[in-house]
């Protein structure tokens, strides 16, 4: 991916702006100016916690504009609740920007942008970026129900097409978000993904089978989030660009040599055809 | 800047000596808890930290464990990297280079699966100049049985220590488990084959399973557990090996807070080790040295040494 040069640092931000477009879900948006300047679509921050025994929390960012960050947090418990609950005028320390982002010009000029749940937080600087170079933008986006799709408007008034995908089938697809890959008679150029580890292992394999190139953005609780602790790993082609250097060499029978590679530090985005997995 | 930094005018000391390893903080990174320091060099400043402990280095390369490697756990990380490195080939010829210009100072960590191989790693990592200090690695849980035999067998404690001993003169750091009947029994042993300080502890082992799948969560099966969950257990064992041992101890497990380090200080230890509560904050270090010395101005101590043990009757000074 993108060779970024970060250089993370501990940003003091303080929350301006909050909003919720569905229950559960929060935009939180925070005054954090060399972070916006400096963050490039893909990429993340580690929250650290406000106060407590908690471990620090992984999360795209969603917008970075102008001295605005802003974080799309779902609360699933209590760390993220804390999160999406914070009251305007609060400070929140941010690690990053982290790790390496999406390489958007190797996706062409036609791309389908998969999201699934949480995963939509990750993808929207995607599609500026993409539709800011006149590519044409489709967002493949699946949740469990209609009230949990969020931001449709969001990304349509990028320029982006949308194209929901649900469970229940009360919104779009009724199905997998990755059948509308499939469905279509239109072939993308390339993929971009983010989503639950199920979702991106059919993206791969779809991508592969219409021979389409594809970038996933792996989901992976992390620890440190630097590169420190080597605990978010998933097994890459030891050829590929990303490999960590100097890496043990692992082997599986017929098949190509591996490095574990750093989802947080070497990733969050992969080839889908240089994992291991 | 490091002066400045290190010598506020009439501020305690919170210098320590660990055998010939002089810190100008008492804060060590743990082991695996802080890749090389590189990966932490735009975040923190280095010079506000007494030593990064490396990640361990084996004699030969290491794949590591399948993932998931790491677990959220009430209060704690429960982990099983399984010494991922390249081993100490690879490690001297690449790694081991960019500490030359080190702000802090550098422990080497050193992992084995026998005698020979703590010699071997040592004496290659401690040849190193950018190396000031050796910690061995006796008590990794994650690497099959054969990772912790040492710290849980005083006669191989012994011979791993004597071995690394014999090998290096800089200061050897051995890292021991509390996965064991009597930890005070193993720090007596080490202590007599020549370590020059203890690090106390490592992971408590620990497993947790996923109902839904019916199955352990790391894709080693048991991990080590680290955190606040750990803390007490820590404390207590520093308490008892400072009752059994002179040497100094550096005092790990859950440390987040001076308060926290403050507790392991109380009961014996010299300094202390932070490790998962880098992850929480990757301040938390500075925090610690800064809350310490606020603690030694206001209770009226000029040195950390001052108060080393004072809650620990059973404390022998040293």
């Amino acid at each position: 991916m993108q060779a970024v040069e970060t250089s993370p640092t501990i940003h003091r931000t303080v929350v301006s702006d909050r909003r919720e477009p569905a229950a559960g879900i929060s935009v939180v948006g925070l005054r954090a100016p060399l972070l916006a300047a400096r963050t490039r679509p893909g990429q993340f921050v580690m929250a650290v916690p406000p106060g407590g025994e908690q471990a620090a929390t992984a999360l795209g960012v969603y917008e970075a504009e102008g001295e605005r960050v802003s974080l799309m947090v779902f609360a699933v418990g209590t760390r993220t609740r804390v999160l999406a609950d914070l009251p305007i005028g609060a400070e929140l320390d941010l690690l990053g920007p982290l790790g390496n982002g999406f390489e958007l010009d190797a996706l062409g000029d036609d791309v389908a942008l998969v999201a699934g749940g949480v995963g939509i937080a990750s993808l929207l600087l995607p599609a500026r970026e993409l539709v800011l170079r006149g590519a044409r933008v489709d967002v493949l986006y699946g949740a469990r129900t209609k009230a949990s799709l969020v931001d449709e408007d969001r990304f349509a008034a990028l320029g982006a097409r949308v194209v929901p995908a649900t469970d229940d089938g009360s919104r779009g697809h009724r199905g997998f978000v990755t059948d509308l890959l499939r469905d279509r008679d239109r072939k993308f150029s390339g993929i971009a993904a983010c989503g639950p580890t199920p979702m991106l292992r059919a993206v791969a394999s779809i991508a592969a089978e219409i021979g389409i190139p594809a970038q996933l953005s792996l989901e992976e609780a992390f620890a440190c989030g630097v590169g420190a602790c080597w605990g978010c790993v998933v097994a890459l082609d030891r050829s590929s660009r990303q490999a960590p250097r100097f890496p043990p060499v692992g082997h599986l029978p017929g098949a190509p040599e591996f490095v574990y590679a750093r989802i947080c530090k070497e990733g969050p985005v992969f080839w889908a055809h240089e994992l291991r997995w | 800047m490091r002066e400045a930094v290190v010598k506020e005018a009439g501020a305690p000391s919170v210098a320590v000596r660990l055998g010939r390893l002089e810190l100008a903080f008492p804060t060590l990174m743990g082991s695996g808890c802080y890749g090389s320091g590189e990966e932490y060099e735009a975040v923190v400043d280095l010079r506000t930290l007494g030593a990064v402990v490396l990640k361990s280095v084996t004699r030969e390369p290491r794949l590591g464990n399948d993932p998931p490697r790491l677990i959220s756990t009430p209060s704690g990380l429960l982990n099983a990297i399984g010494l991922q490195n390249p081993g100490i080939e690879a490690y001297l010829a690449g790694d081991v280079g960019k500490f030359a210009a080190r702000p802090c100072a550098v422990v080497g960590s050193v992992a084995g699966f026998s005698v020979d191989d703590y010699a071997y790693v040592t004496e290659r990592l401690a040849a190193r100049d950018e190396i000031d200090a050796i910690e061995l690695n006796i008590s990794c849980p994650n690497v099959g049985t054969e990772g912790e035999t040492f710290a849980c067998d005083p006669r191989l404690a012994e011979r791993a220590t004597r071995a690394a001993r014999a090998a290096t003169d800089k200061t050897l750091i051995v890292k021991l488990s509390p996965n064991v009947t009597s930890i005070a029994e193993i720090a007596r042993v080490v202590e007599a084959a020549g370590a020059d300080a203890l690090a106390v502890i490592n992971t408590v082992r620990g497993m947790s399973i996923d109902v839904d799948r019916a199955r352990p969560r790391l894709g080693n099966g048991s991990g080590g557990l680290s955190g606040p969950a750990i803390r007490p257990i820590a404390v207590l064992a520093v308490w008892e090996v400072a009752q059994a041992v002179k040497i100094p101890i550096v005092g790990q497990g859950g440390i987040e807070t001076a308060r926290d380090a403050l507790e392991f200080i109380l009961a014996g230890a010299s300094a202390v080790s932070i490790g998962t509560g880098n992850f929480t904050d990757p301040r938390a270090p500075l925090r610690v040295s800064g809350g310490i010395r606020t603690y030694l101005a206001e209770h009226g101590h000029a040195s950390l040494g001052a108060i080393v043990g004072t809650a620990n009757p059973g404390f022998v000074a040293r």
